[in-house]
Protein backbone atom coordinates (compact mmCIF):
# COMPACT_ATOMS: atom_id res chain seq x y z
CA UNK A 1 0.00 0.00 0.00
CA UNK A 2 1.28 3.42 -0.72
CA UNK A 3 2.33 6.07 1.80
CA UNK A 4 -0.28 8.72 2.62
CA UNK A 5 1.01 12.06 3.20
CA UNK A 6 -0.81 15.75 3.21
CA UNK A 7 -0.27 17.28 0.82
CA UNK A 8 0.60 20.13 2.93
CA UNK A 9 2.00 20.03 6.98
CA UNK A 10 -0.21 21.61 9.09
CA UNK A 11 -3.53 22.45 7.14
CA UNK A 12 -5.82 19.56 8.90
CA UNK A 13 -6.08 16.65 11.51
CA UNK A 14 -7.59 13.96 9.96
CA UNK A 15 -7.59 9.83 10.06
CA UNK A 16 -9.46 7.49 8.60
CA UNK A 17 -11.15 9.90 6.33
CA UNK A 18 -12.55 12.32 9.27
CA UNK A 19 -11.06 15.46 10.75
CA UNK A 20 -11.09 19.02 10.50
CA UNK A 21 -9.10 21.73 8.57
CA UNK A 22 -6.92 24.02 11.60
CA UNK A 23 -6.85 27.59 11.76
CA UNK A 24 -6.07 29.93 13.78
CA UNK A 25 -7.96 32.34 16.12
CA UNK A 26 -6.53 35.50 17.72
CA UNK A 27 -7.60 35.83 21.21
CA UNK A 28 -6.74 39.71 21.10
CA UNK A 29 -9.57 40.81 18.27
CA UNK A 30 -10.90 37.21 17.09
CA UNK A 31 -10.01 36.94 14.17
CA UNK A 32 -9.79 33.60 12.66
CA UNK A 33 -7.34 32.55 9.52
CA UNK A 34 -6.53 29.38 7.85
CA UNK A 35 -4.11 28.36 7.48
CA UNK A 36 -2.74 29.00 11.15
CA UNK A 37 -0.01 32.30 11.53
CA UNK A 38 1.42 33.48 14.14
CA UNK A 39 1.29 36.71 15.58
CA UNK A 40 -2.35 37.53 14.05
CA UNK A 41 -2.50 38.40 10.39
CA UNK A 42 -5.28 40.87 11.11
CA UNK A 43 -3.88 42.63 14.84
CA UNK A 44 -0.66 41.34 15.04
CA UNK A 45 -1.37 39.88 18.18
CA UNK A 46 0.99 37.44 19.78
CA UNK A 47 -1.73 35.04 21.83
CA UNK A 48 -3.28 32.61 19.10
CA UNK A 49 -4.94 29.38 19.69
CA UNK A 50 -5.56 26.51 17.60
CA UNK A 51 -8.69 25.76 16.29
CA UNK A 52 -10.58 23.33 14.45
CA UNK A 53 -12.57 25.14 11.83
CA UNK A 54 -16.42 23.79 10.85
CA UNK A 55 -16.81 20.88 9.02
CA UNK A 56 -20.05 22.28 7.17
CA UNK A 57 -20.05 25.71 5.19
CA UNK A 58 -21.97 27.00 2.45
CA UNK A 59 -20.81 27.37 -1.20
CA UNK A 60 -19.92 31.23 -1.82
CA UNK A 61 -19.42 30.33 -5.51
CA UNK A 62 -17.85 27.69 -7.76
CA UNK A 63 -16.39 26.65 -11.10
CA UNK A 64 -15.85 23.53 -13.02
CA UNK A 65 -12.62 23.52 -15.04
CA UNK A 66 -12.10 22.70 -18.52
CA UNK A 67 -8.72 22.46 -18.46
CA UNK A 68 -6.02 20.39 -17.01
CA UNK A 69 -3.65 21.64 -14.50
CA UNK A 70 -0.26 19.52 -12.79
CA UNK A 71 -2.22 17.56 -10.90
CA UNK A 72 -5.79 17.32 -12.12
CA UNK A 73 -7.31 16.38 -15.56
CA UNK A 74 -10.56 17.93 -16.23
CA UNK A 75 -13.23 18.70 -15.73
CA UNK A 76 -12.97 18.93 -11.93
CA UNK A 77 -14.37 21.44 -9.70
CA UNK A 78 -13.23 24.17 -7.18
CA UNK A 79 -14.77 26.25 -5.46
CA UNK A 80 -15.11 29.11 -2.68
CA UNK A 81 -16.63 27.37 1.14
CA UNK A 82 -17.91 30.06 3.58
CA UNK A 83 -17.28 28.80 6.88
CA UNK A 84 -19.54 29.73 10.25
CA UNK A 85 -16.14 31.68 10.97
CA UNK A 86 -16.35 34.00 8.56
CA UNK A 87 -13.78 33.09 6.56
CA UNK A 88 -13.70 31.15 3.04
CA UNK A 89 -11.64 28.28 2.24
CA UNK A 90 -10.59 27.22 -1.22
CA UNK A 91 -10.61 23.69 -2.11
CA UNK A 92 -11.73 21.19 -4.59
CA UNK A 93 -15.47 20.08 -4.67
CA UNK A 94 -15.80 16.26 -5.60
CA UNK A 95 -19.95 14.69 -5.57
CA UNK A 96 -20.64 17.52 -8.39
CA UNK A 97 -21.77 15.01 -10.70
CA UNK A 98 -24.57 13.55 -8.41
CA UNK A 99 -25.15 17.09 -7.02
CA UNK A 100 -25.44 19.98 -9.56
CA UNK A 101 -23.66 22.80 -7.66
CA UNK A 102 -25.60 26.01 -6.64
CA UNK A 103 -24.27 29.39 -4.65
CA UNK A 104 -25.54 29.01 -1.22
CA UNK A 105 -25.53 25.33 -0.83
CA UNK A 106 -24.52 23.45 2.03
CA UNK A 107 -21.33 21.67 2.04
CA UNK A 108 -19.06 19.33 4.05
CA UNK A 109 -15.29 19.02 3.77
CA UNK A 110 -13.83 15.37 3.44
CA UNK A 111 -9.93 14.04 3.29
CA UNK A 112 -9.24 12.58 0.37
CA UNK A 113 -6.88 11.52 -1.72
CA UNK A 114 -5.30 14.64 -4.43
CA UNK A 115 -3.15 13.01 -6.38
CA UNK A 116 -0.56 10.03 -6.81
CA UNK A 117 2.72 10.12 -7.24
CA UNK A 118 5.53 7.36 -7.91
CA UNK A 119 4.82 5.97 -4.05
CA UNK A 120 2.69 8.16 -2.62
CA UNK A 121 -0.67 9.11 -2.04
CA UNK A 122 -1.10 12.59 -1.40
CA UNK A 123 -3.88 13.42 0.58
CA UNK A 124 -6.04 16.92 1.02
CA UNK A 125 -9.07 18.05 1.89
CA UNK A 126 -11.84 18.70 -0.77
CA UNK A 127 -15.72 19.72 -0.24
CA UNK A 128 -18.69 17.69 -1.18
CA UNK A 129 -21.95 19.08 -1.05
CA UNK A 130 -23.56 18.18 2.20
CA UNK A 131 -26.31 15.01 1.66
CA UNK A 132 -27.92 15.63 5.38
CA UNK A 133 -28.99 19.21 4.74
CA UNK A 134 -28.70 22.05 6.78
CA UNK A 135 -25.75 24.62 7.30
CA UNK A 136 -23.34 25.10 9.91
CA UNK B 1 6.90 66.69 -6.01
CA UNK B 2 7.80 67.80 -9.42
CA UNK B 3 5.51 67.29 -12.59
CA UNK B 4 6.38 64.95 -14.74
CA UNK B 5 5.08 64.33 -18.67
CA UNK B 6 4.87 61.09 -21.04
CA UNK B 7 6.73 62.51 -24.55
CA UNK B 8 7.17 59.42 -25.87
CA UNK B 9 5.44 56.25 -25.84
CA UNK B 10 5.98 52.73 -28.77
CA UNK B 11 4.23 49.38 -28.71
CA UNK B 12 4.55 46.72 -31.06
CA UNK B 13 1.59 45.25 -32.41
CA UNK B 14 0.50 42.56 -30.30
CA UNK B 15 0.09 38.42 -31.04
CA UNK B 16 1.94 35.59 -31.25
CA UNK B 17 5.55 35.17 -32.61
CA UNK B 18 7.14 32.34 -32.31
CA UNK B 19 9.97 33.27 -34.07
CA UNK B 20 10.86 36.68 -31.86
CA UNK B 21 12.54 36.60 -28.55
CA UNK B 22 11.61 38.51 -25.91
CA UNK B 23 14.54 40.80 -25.81
CA UNK B 24 13.83 41.49 -29.51
CA UNK B 25 10.03 42.73 -28.87
CA UNK B 26 11.20 44.50 -26.10
CA UNK B 27 14.01 46.75 -28.37
CA UNK B 28 10.97 47.10 -31.39
CA UNK B 29 9.10 48.94 -28.42
CA UNK B 30 11.79 50.85 -26.64
CA UNK B 31 13.24 52.21 -30.13
CA UNK B 32 9.36 53.73 -30.99
CA UNK B 33 8.92 55.35 -27.73
CA UNK B 34 12.40 56.58 -28.00
CA UNK B 35 11.90 57.64 -32.31
CA UNK B 36 8.35 59.34 -30.73
CA UNK B 37 10.03 61.60 -27.85
CA UNK B 38 12.51 62.80 -30.79
CA UNK B 39 15.31 62.19 -27.85
CA UNK B 40 18.58 60.14 -28.34
CA UNK B 41 19.07 56.88 -26.62
CA UNK B 42 21.84 58.45 -24.76
CA UNK B 43 19.60 61.08 -23.37
CA UNK B 44 18.35 58.27 -20.64
CA UNK B 45 19.59 58.57 -17.42
CA UNK B 46 17.34 55.08 -16.59
CA UNK B 47 14.94 52.35 -17.26
CA UNK B 48 12.65 49.89 -15.33
CA UNK B 49 11.74 46.69 -17.36
CA UNK B 50 9.13 44.73 -16.48
CA UNK B 51 8.49 41.41 -17.68
CA UNK B 52 7.17 37.80 -15.91
CA UNK B 53 8.27 34.67 -18.21
CA UNK B 54 11.28 35.79 -19.73
CA UNK B 55 14.50 35.16 -17.44
CA UNK B 56 17.45 36.27 -16.14
CA UNK B 57 17.77 40.65 -16.61
CA UNK B 58 15.68 41.09 -20.06
CA UNK B 59 15.86 44.84 -19.54
CA UNK B 60 19.97 44.47 -19.96
CA UNK B 61 19.25 42.74 -23.18
CA UNK B 62 16.29 45.06 -24.41
CA UNK B 63 18.25 48.00 -23.60
CA UNK B 64 21.56 46.76 -25.24
CA UNK B 65 20.36 46.29 -28.38
CA UNK B 66 19.05 49.74 -28.61
CA UNK B 67 22.53 51.09 -27.23
CA UNK B 68 21.47 52.27 -23.85
CA UNK B 69 24.01 50.47 -21.35
CA UNK B 70 25.74 51.92 -18.00
CA UNK B 71 22.69 53.48 -16.12
CA UNK B 72 20.51 52.68 -13.55
CA UNK B 73 18.15 49.92 -14.62
CA UNK B 74 15.61 47.85 -12.60
CA UNK B 75 14.30 44.47 -13.49
CA UNK B 76 10.50 44.18 -12.37
CA UNK B 77 7.81 41.38 -11.90
CA UNK B 78 4.84 42.17 -10.69
CA UNK B 79 2.30 39.51 -12.62
CA UNK B 80 -0.17 41.80 -14.69
CA UNK B 81 0.75 44.98 -13.02
CA UNK B 82 4.46 44.47 -13.72
CA UNK B 83 4.21 47.27 -16.73
CA UNK B 84 2.49 49.87 -14.48
CA UNK B 85 4.70 49.47 -11.58
CA UNK B 86 7.59 50.03 -14.31
CA UNK B 87 5.63 53.29 -15.19
CA UNK B 88 4.79 54.46 -11.36
CA UNK B 89 8.69 53.85 -10.30
CA UNK B 90 9.67 56.07 -13.45
CA UNK B 91 7.55 58.91 -12.37
CA UNK B 92 8.96 58.62 -8.43
CA UNK B 93 12.26 58.86 -9.86
CA UNK B 94 11.60 62.01 -11.94
CA UNK B 95 8.98 63.72 -9.32
CA UNK B 96 11.26 63.19 -6.36
CA UNK B 97 14.00 65.04 -8.64
CA UNK B 98 16.59 62.15 -8.57
CA UNK B 99 16.35 61.96 -12.06
CA UNK B 100 14.71 63.92 -15.42
CA UNK B 101 14.59 61.37 -18.09
CA UNK B 102 13.62 57.86 -18.26
CA UNK B 103 12.15 54.96 -19.74
CA UNK B 104 9.87 52.47 -19.00
CA UNK B 105 9.27 49.15 -20.98
CA UNK B 106 7.18 46.06 -20.38
CA UNK B 107 7.90 42.84 -22.70
CA UNK B 108 6.39 39.43 -22.75
CA UNK B 109 6.76 36.46 -24.69
CA UNK B 110 4.48 33.98 -23.79
CA UNK B 111 4.92 31.62 -27.03
CA UNK B 112 9.16 31.45 -26.03
CA UNK B 113 8.24 30.38 -22.44
CA UNK B 114 7.35 27.58 -20.76
CA UNK B 115 3.78 29.01 -20.47
CA UNK B 116 3.04 28.19 -24.27
CA UNK B 117 -0.36 26.75 -24.02
CA UNK B 118 -1.04 26.35 -20.05
CA UNK B 119 -3.09 28.27 -18.20
CA UNK B 120 -1.60 30.81 -15.70
CA UNK B 121 -1.33 29.50 -12.59
CA UNK B 122 0.03 30.64 -8.80
CA UNK B 123 3.82 30.18 -8.29
CA UNK B 124 4.88 27.03 -7.29
CA UNK B 125 3.77 25.31 -4.44
CA UNK B 126 1.02 28.21 -3.51
CA UNK B 127 -1.84 26.34 -1.57
CA UNK B 128 -4.61 27.12 -4.10
CA UNK B 129 -2.39 26.45 -6.94
CA UNK B 130 -2.01 23.02 -5.80
CA UNK B 131 -6.07 22.95 -5.36
CA UNK B 132 -6.32 23.74 -8.53
CA UNK B 133 -6.62 27.35 -9.06
CA UNK B 134 -5.19 29.40 -12.37
CA UNK B 135 -6.26 32.79 -13.13
CA UNK B 136 -9.47 31.68 -15.11
CA UNK B 137 -10.67 29.83 -12.56
CA UNK B 138 -10.51 32.95 -10.20
CA UNK B 139 -12.47 35.33 -12.31
CA UNK B 140 -14.86 32.08 -13.30
CA UNK B 141 -15.84 32.15 -9.45
CA UNK B 142 -16.67 35.34 -9.63
CA UNK B 143 -18.68 35.34 -12.53
CA UNK B 144 -20.55 32.55 -11.50
CA UNK B 145 -21.44 34.64 -7.78
CA UNK B 146 -21.86 37.98 -9.82
CA UNK B 147 -24.48 36.05 -12.04
CA UNK B 148 -26.16 34.48 -9.18
CA UNK B 149 -26.18 37.38 -6.80
CA UNK B 150 -27.11 40.03 -9.59
CA UNK B 151 -29.50 38.12 -11.87
CA UNK B 152 -26.48 38.83 -14.87
CA UNK B 153 -26.83 36.78 -18.23
CA UNK B 154 -23.86 35.14 -19.59
CA UNK B 155 -25.43 37.29 -22.79
CA UNK B 156 -25.20 40.76 -21.01
CA UNK B 157 -21.61 39.68 -20.07
CA UNK B 158 -20.92 38.65 -23.70
CA UNK B 159 -21.11 42.22 -24.57
CA UNK B 160 -18.10 43.18 -23.27
CA UNK B 161 -15.72 40.94 -25.56
CA UNK B 162 -18.40 42.12 -28.36
CA UNK B 163 -17.50 45.97 -27.94
CA UNK B 164 -14.22 45.43 -27.06
CA UNK B 165 -13.38 42.94 -30.22
CA UNK B 166 -15.01 45.42 -32.64
CA UNK B 167 -13.01 48.17 -31.20
CA UNK B 168 -9.81 46.15 -31.67
CA UNK B 169 -10.97 46.01 -35.43
CA UNK B 170 -9.93 49.71 -35.70
CA UNK B 171 -6.74 49.23 -33.76
CA UNK B 172 -3.55 48.19 -35.65
CA UNK B 173 -1.62 47.26 -32.50
CA UNK B 174 -4.40 44.37 -31.85
CA UNK B 175 -3.77 41.07 -31.83
CA UNK B 176 -7.49 40.36 -33.05
CA UNK B 177 -8.89 42.52 -35.61
CA UNK B 178 -12.26 40.48 -36.16
CA UNK B 179 -16.16 41.18 -34.71
CA UNK B 180 -17.32 38.20 -32.60
CA UNK B 181 -21.06 38.31 -31.64
CA UNK B 182 -22.98 37.02 -28.69
CA UNK B 183 -23.79 33.40 -30.00
CA UNK B 184 -20.17 32.88 -30.78
CA UNK B 185 -19.40 33.97 -27.28
CA UNK B 186 -21.26 31.92 -25.96
CA UNK B 187 -21.01 28.91 -27.93
CA UNK B 188 -17.22 28.84 -28.01
CA UNK B 189 -15.08 26.34 -25.97
CA UNK B 190 -15.86 26.42 -21.77
CA UNK B 191 -12.55 26.66 -20.68
CA UNK B 192 -13.96 27.31 -16.21
CA UNK B 193 -17.62 27.74 -16.11
CA UNK B 194 -18.95 29.94 -17.21
CA UNK B 195 -16.22 31.80 -18.58
CA UNK B 196 -15.94 30.40 -22.23
CA UNK B 197 -12.94 30.79 -24.74
CA UNK B 198 -14.63 34.27 -26.43
CA UNK B 199 -14.73 35.97 -22.67
CA UNK B 200 -10.62 35.38 -21.96
CA UNK B 201 -8.17 37.29 -23.18
CA UNK B 202 -5.70 35.74 -25.51
CA UNK B 203 -1.86 34.75 -24.73
CA UNK B 204 -0.13 37.64 -26.40
CA UNK B 205 3.35 38.28 -27.00
CA UNK B 206 4.18 42.23 -27.18
CA UNK B 207 5.97 44.54 -25.77
CA UNK B 208 5.45 48.66 -25.13
CA UNK B 209 7.51 51.38 -23.74
CA UNK B 210 6.89 54.89 -22.66
CA UNK B 211 9.50 57.55 -22.35
CA UNK B 212 9.24 60.09 -18.85
CA UNK B 213 11.01 63.26 -18.43
CA UNK B 214 9.99 65.92 -15.70
CA UNK B 215 7.05 68.96 -16.78
CA UNK B 216 9.97 71.37 -17.29
CA UNK B 217 12.08 68.83 -19.39
CA UNK B 218 9.40 68.37 -21.59
CA UNK B 219 8.64 71.81 -23.11
CA UNK B 220 12.38 71.29 -24.98
CA UNK B 221 10.92 68.25 -26.79
CA UNK B 222 7.27 68.66 -27.30
CA UNK B 223 4.35 71.03 -27.56
CA UNK B 224 2.46 67.99 -26.35
CA UNK B 225 3.25 67.04 -23.19
CA UNK B 226 1.33 64.31 -21.24
CA UNK B 227 0.92 65.14 -17.97
CA UNK B 228 0.72 62.15 -15.34
CA UNK B 229 -1.99 63.39 -13.19
CA UNK B 230 -1.96 60.36 -10.72
CA UNK B 231 0.39 57.48 -10.25
CA UNK B 232 -0.94 54.96 -7.14
CA UNK B 233 0.15 51.24 -7.02
CA UNK B 234 -0.93 49.19 -4.15
CA UNK B 235 -0.36 45.41 -3.13
CA UNK B 236 -3.29 43.03 -2.15
CA UNK B 237 -5.00 43.18 1.63
CA UNK B 238 -6.07 39.86 3.04
CA UNK B 239 -8.70 37.92 1.93
CA UNK B 240 -10.33 37.76 5.29
CA UNK B 241 -10.92 41.29 5.00
CA UNK B 242 -12.22 40.86 1.58
CA UNK B 243 -16.36 40.80 2.11
CA UNK B 244 -17.59 40.33 -1.54
CA UNK B 245 -15.32 38.62 -4.17
CA UNK B 246 -17.47 40.60 -7.13
CA UNK B 247 -15.95 43.94 -5.83
CA UNK B 248 -12.35 44.16 -5.75
CA UNK B 249 -11.39 46.44 -2.83
CA UNK B 250 -7.96 46.73 -4.02
CA UNK B 251 -9.04 48.87 -7.40
CA UNK B 252 -11.42 51.09 -5.38
CA UNK B 253 -9.16 52.38 -3.10
CA UNK B 254 -6.38 52.52 -5.46
CA UNK B 255 -8.82 54.68 -7.25
CA UNK B 256 -10.10 56.74 -4.55
CA UNK B 257 -6.68 57.55 -4.00
CA UNK B 258 -5.92 58.21 -7.79
CA UNK B 259 -8.63 60.94 -7.99
CA UNK B 260 -7.44 62.29 -4.68
CA UNK B 261 -3.54 62.85 -6.43
CA UNK B 262 -4.96 63.91 -9.55
CA UNK B 263 -7.56 66.63 -7.99
CA UNK B 264 -10.35 64.95 -10.20
CA UNK B 265 -13.03 62.87 -10.01
CA UNK B 266 -14.54 59.52 -11.94
CA UNK B 267 -16.80 62.85 -14.02
CA UNK B 268 -13.99 64.15 -15.65
CA UNK B 269 -12.41 60.83 -17.54
CA UNK B 270 -13.13 60.78 -21.27
CA UNK B 271 -10.82 57.61 -21.76
CA UNK B 272 -10.29 54.40 -19.85
CA UNK B 273 -8.31 51.78 -20.51
CA UNK B 274 -9.44 49.08 -17.22
CA UNK B 275 -7.90 44.97 -16.70
CA UNK B 276 -10.51 43.25 -19.35
CA UNK B 277 -8.56 40.01 -19.07
CA UNK B 278 -12.54 38.23 -18.51
CA UNK B 279 -15.52 40.30 -20.21
CA UNK B 280 -17.07 40.38 -16.36
CA UNK B 281 -14.15 41.85 -15.34
CA UNK B 282 -14.95 44.85 -17.17
CA UNK B 283 -18.68 45.47 -15.97
CA UNK B 284 -16.96 44.79 -12.12
CA UNK B 285 -14.51 47.41 -12.72
CA UNK B 286 -16.61 50.13 -13.87
CA UNK B 287 -18.13 50.81 -9.97
CA UNK B 288 -14.81 50.35 -8.38
CA UNK B 289 -13.71 52.83 -10.42
CA UNK B 290 -16.29 54.89 -9.91
CA UNK B 291 -18.21 55.29 -13.15
CA UNK B 292 -21.59 53.77 -12.08
CA UNK B 293 -23.18 52.70 -8.75
CA UNK B 294 -22.99 48.80 -7.74
CA UNK B 295 -25.47 47.22 -9.67
CA UNK B 296 -25.75 49.50 -12.93
CA UNK B 297 -23.00 48.44 -14.48
CA UNK B 298 -25.09 46.43 -17.20
CA UNK B 299 -27.09 49.46 -17.66
CA UNK B 300 -24.01 51.65 -18.27
CA UNK B 301 -22.84 49.05 -21.10
CA UNK B 302 -26.20 48.41 -22.49
CA UNK B 303 -26.70 52.12 -23.01
CA UNK B 304 -23.44 52.85 -25.24
CA UNK B 305 -21.81 54.99 -22.45
CA UNK B 306 -18.94 53.34 -22.45
CA UNK B 307 -18.73 52.04 -26.65
CA UNK B 308 -16.55 54.76 -28.74
CA UNK B 309 -18.46 56.98 -29.27
CA UNK B 310 -20.51 56.60 -26.17
CA UNK B 311 -19.54 59.91 -22.99
CA UNK B 312 -16.85 57.10 -21.52
CA UNK B 313 -15.59 54.91 -23.71
CA UNK B 314 -14.01 51.86 -22.07
CA UNK B 315 -11.03 49.73 -23.60
CA UNK B 316 -11.30 51.99 -27.25
CA UNK B 317 -7.90 49.85 -27.75
CA UNK B 318 -10.12 46.86 -28.19
CA UNK B 319 -9.11 46.14 -24.24
CA UNK B 320 -6.82 43.24 -23.20
CA UNK B 321 -9.76 41.07 -24.51
CA UNK B 322 -8.82 41.75 -28.45
CA UNK B 323 -5.65 44.07 -28.71
CA UNK B 324 -4.46 40.92 -26.37
CA UNK B 325 -2.44 40.80 -23.21
CA UNK B 326 0.80 40.80 -22.87
CA UNK B 327 1.16 40.07 -19.25
CA UNK B 328 3.93 42.68 -17.67
CA UNK B 329 3.44 45.03 -21.07
CA UNK B 330 -0.28 45.31 -21.00
CA UNK B 331 0.09 48.06 -18.46
CA UNK B 332 2.38 49.83 -20.78
CA UNK B 333 0.49 49.93 -23.79
CA UNK B 334 -2.22 51.00 -21.78
CA UNK B 335 -0.31 53.97 -21.01
CA UNK B 336 0.66 54.24 -25.11
CA UNK B 337 -2.92 53.79 -25.75
CA UNK B 338 -3.85 56.99 -23.65
CA UNK B 339 -1.15 59.37 -24.66
CA UNK B 340 -2.04 58.28 -28.76
CA UNK B 341 -5.87 59.20 -27.54
CA UNK B 342 -4.75 62.39 -25.68
CA UNK B 343 -2.99 63.63 -28.39
CA UNK B 344 -5.49 62.98 -31.11
CA UNK B 345 -3.95 60.08 -32.88
CA UNK B 346 -5.59 57.04 -32.44
CA UNK B 347 -6.64 56.91 -35.93
CA UNK B 348 -10.02 55.30 -36.47
CA UNK B 349 -10.80 54.52 -32.67
CA UNK B 350 -9.87 58.07 -31.74
CA UNK B 351 -12.44 59.19 -28.77
CA UNK B 352 -13.06 63.06 -30.01
CA UNK B 353 -12.02 65.66 -27.68
CA UNK B 354 -10.00 63.28 -24.85
CA UNK B 355 -8.29 65.26 -22.39
CA UNK B 356 -8.08 62.67 -19.10
CA UNK B 357 -7.73 59.40 -19.31
CA UNK B 358 -7.21 56.42 -17.07
CA UNK B 359 -5.83 53.26 -17.01
CA UNK B 360 -5.88 50.21 -13.94
CA UNK B 361 -4.52 46.93 -14.19
CA UNK B 362 -4.46 44.08 -11.44
CA UNK B 363 -2.69 41.40 -11.21
CA UNK B 364 -1.26 38.17 -9.56
CA UNK B 365 -2.82 35.03 -7.42
CA UNK B 366 -1.42 34.48 -4.03
CA UNK B 367 -3.20 31.96 -1.37
CA UNK B 368 -4.55 34.72 1.26
CA UNK B 369 -4.83 37.99 -0.61
CA UNK B 370 -7.38 39.40 -2.80
CA UNK B 371 -4.89 39.43 -5.51
CA UNK B 372 -1.28 40.56 -5.94
CA UNK B 373 -1.17 44.64 -7.51
CA UNK B 374 -3.66 47.32 -8.42
CA UNK B 375 -1.97 50.36 -10.45
CA UNK B 376 -4.15 53.23 -11.27
CA UNK B 377 -2.75 56.16 -13.51
CA UNK B 378 -4.63 59.25 -14.87
CA UNK B 379 -3.27 60.76 -17.65
CA UNK B 380 -4.30 64.45 -18.80
CA UNK B 381 -3.01 67.14 -21.31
Amino acid sequence: MKTRVPFREGLFEESEGKGALVGAKCKQCGQVVFPRREPCLNCLGQDLESVKLSRRGKLYTYTIVHMPSEHYQPPYAVGWIELPEGIRVFGQIRGWQEHPLKVGMAMEVSFEKLWEEEEREVMGYVFRPSTNGGGA
Amino acid sequence: MREVAIIGVGSTVMGKFPEMLPYELGARAARAAIEDAGISPRDLQFAYCANLYGGMVIGQAVLAEVGITDIELTNIENACTGGATGIRKAWWDIASGLYDIGIAIGVESITTSAMAGKLITPARGDITGELGMNMVARFALAQRRYMDTFDVSLEQIAKVSVKNHHNGCLNPYSQYKKEVTIEEIINSRSICEPITLLQCCPSTDGAAAAVLVSGELAKKYTSQPVIIAASVLKSGDYSFRWEDMTFSDMTSKCTREAYEMAGLGPEDINICELHDAFAVNELLHYPELGFCKRGEEVRLLEDGVTELGGKLPVNASGGLLSKGHPVSASGVAQIAEIVWQLRGQAGERQVANAKVGLAHVIGGEVTGLESGAVSVHILKV
